[in-house]
């Protein structure tokens, strides 16, 4: 058992944002929550990566209970993930953001005395290689474009050498060109680097095309979760989701 | 990329020229000035001293510090209280400064790292004011308001000019251990505190452990800055530890530009020096201070250094563009 939630619940006030979801996540997958806007599908993200406590129910990565664990804990385990309002570090070139991510799992950050730009040199190439952005090593965080920055968040969670990587809306805003190469990309970092990522999407075409299971999300509430076909086929999912599109 | 090191290395050494030409003209410098103008340059190396270590908070770690001087004044108290009522050796009654500041710091960091901006700033003060007021009141151990007097130096540091190279060289030394500390990967996680706390934390970094070792490392520069000034000085008082302290600086981050390393060096020897200038002249000197950080928040937006390091940027790129055309 790679990642499960066992009736996890979270709840705003009156509103219930996640509702007892259960779920299984297997290792090497790459894994789409899809729903609505509002469905809970950011609530569920935070639950699994300690941004916020849940209220009941259980969070177990790789046999351990992790639901009480603070969220840079989590991290250090091996969740990392991406939010969908890009964070990154708008001052820092994007070779330091970069290399922050690296610093820190690697357990150099408490080193107060060697330059931190000596460290892992090859390894922030690599991975500025592997996402596309090697010619801007040296522009500001915050120079950038939309989607790159985009692809900047995901290089600074790369650095963290995750199991699970959890991408909230890894294209949102994105031009249908950009969301094709990010997708592709995601993709191949998780065949590459064996990573197992659990995204949130709202374009159906891009899930389909990439997810290898798919998980249903709807006020709350998990209403399907299996492979695609399984998902595309469920009456349900059609209902209120899919609008009957096939 | 070999081009592209050789290059860095090249600049660097053009870059280190007016650092190398300091380093020489401090070094000579009490062969030219006055004994007047040798005590103030010794109390801006201290006070420089005192701002680096405010601006590992504020400039690094991204928290405003409004109680920095109560560090500065457990330095200058435990070298005062060892040398005139222990009869301690001078050299360890200067070593137990910066412990001492960063132990309280430990204590008082403990409550602070937990808030963020005003409400940190707030804390800061508070405490610090506490502190202020412990030593101020508890006078039959830190003799009140009257401080402690006669804290004097060996013999042989005396002489303005040989207490001032030990000043010196512990002012370069403490400058030093700061800049590799800011550049190391402990100070890149400060700046990434500093530039995207939440993104830091999902990182995998403990902020409130972070905030809480630079606090008293802080502390601890701020204490030696103390500890180094009352023997210098001769005496010590409550007021090194008023929030009327700990705000110099502050001002002298402003000034000189808190996002550069030796920003707050330079915005303390213009306020002191400005000072012992101006005061042969007026009393009036918190007007013209005033005035004269009006100027700079207006005219130089990022401090003296700041701007000047902006430009600098500028230039580069125009000539930059200017080549590849």
């Amino acid at each position: 058992m790679f990642l499960q939630t066992q009736g996890i619940t979270k709840e705003f006030g009156k509103l219930r944002a996640v509702n007892e979801v259960t779920l299984e996540i297997f290792k090497g997958d790459v894994h789409a929550i899809i729903g609505p806007n509002g469905a809970g599908k950011s609530t569920y993200f935070n639950l699994i990566t300690g941004y916020h406590p849940a209220d009941s129910g259980k969070v177990v990565f790789k046999g351990e209970d992790i639901t009480g664990l603070s969220s840079y804990k989590r991290c250090k385990i091996g969740i990392t993930r991406s939010f969908q309002r890009t964070s990154i570090y708008p001052k820092f070139s994007v070779y330091e953001s970069v290399l922050m991510g690296l610093l820190s799992h690697r357990g150099v950050t408490t080193n107060p005395f060697s330059s931190a730009k000596k460290f892992f040199k090859e390894e922030v190439w690599r991975i500025l290689e592997d996402v596309g952005l090697p010619d801007q090593a040296n522009t500001l965080g915050d120079s950038i474009s939309h989607g790159d920055k985009k692809r900047l968040e995901l290089a600074i969670t790369l650095g963290t050498e995750p199991e699970l990587l959890l991408l909230d809306e890894p294209t949102c805003g994105m031009s249908p060109e950009e969301t094709e190469t990010t997708m592709v990309l995601v993709k191949k970092l998780s065949e590459e680097r064996g990573i197992t990522i659990l995204f949130t999407e709202h374009d159906m075409s891009v899930v389909f095309g990439i997810a290898k299971r798919i998980s249903v999300l709807h006020q709350g509430t998990l209403i399907a979760d299996g492979m695609p076909e399984e998902v595309r086929a469920s009456e349900e999912v059609q209902k209120i989701y899919l609008g009957g599109v096939k | 990329m070999a081009i592209k090191q050789t290059e860095q290395k090249e600049s660097m050494l053009k870059k280190g020229w007016w650092l190398i030409l300091l380093l020489i003209a401090s070094f000579i410098a009490p062969l030219f000035v006055t004994e007047f103008y040798l005590t103030v340059l010794c109390e801006a190396l201290v006070m420089s001293l005192f701002a680096l270590s405010f601006n590992l908070l504020f400039g690094y770690m991204g928290q405003l510090s409004f109680g920095q001087a109560a560090f500065f004044g457990l330095g200058g108290y435990a070298v005062a209280m060892l040398i005139t009522k222990a009869q301690f050796n001078f050299w360890l009654s200067l070593i137990a400064g910066p412990p001492l500041a960063a132990l309280v710091a430990l204590i008082v960091g403990y409550f602070c790292v937990r808030l963020r901006g005003i409400y940190f700033a707030i804390l800061t003060l508070a405490f610090g004011q506490l502190i202020f007021v412990v030593i101020f009141k508890w006078h039959k151990f830190t003799g009140g308001d009257d401080g402690i007097q006669g804290v004097f130096p060996p013999d042989f540091l005396k002489p303005s000019t040989a207490y001032y190279y030990l000043i010196l060289i512990i002012f370069i030394a403490s400058t030093f251990v700061l800049w590799r500390i800011v550049n190391s990967p402990f100070g890149q996680t400060l700046k990434a505190m500093r530039e995207n706390p939440e993104r830091t934390e999902f990182l995998g970094i403990n902020i409130a452990r972070y905030q809480l070792i630079t606090f008293v490392i802080a502390a601890a520069f701020a204490g030696l800055a103390g500890a180094i000034w009352v023997p210098f000085y001769r005496s010590v008082a409550p007021s090194y530890l008023f929030w009327v302290k700990s705000g110099e600086p502050v001002m002298a981050a402003i000034l000189g530009g808190p996002s550069t390393f030796f920003g707050p060096v330079l915005g303390m020897f213009i306020m002191t020096f400005f000072h012992a200038y101006i005061l042969g002249f007026t009393h009036f000197w918190p007007v013209i201070m005033g005035t004269l950080i009006l100027i700079i928040i207006f005219l130089l937006p990022g401090g003296v250094l700041g701007f000047a390091q902006e430009k600098l940027k500028e230039r580069r790129e125009r000539l930059n563009q200017l080549t590849k055309k």
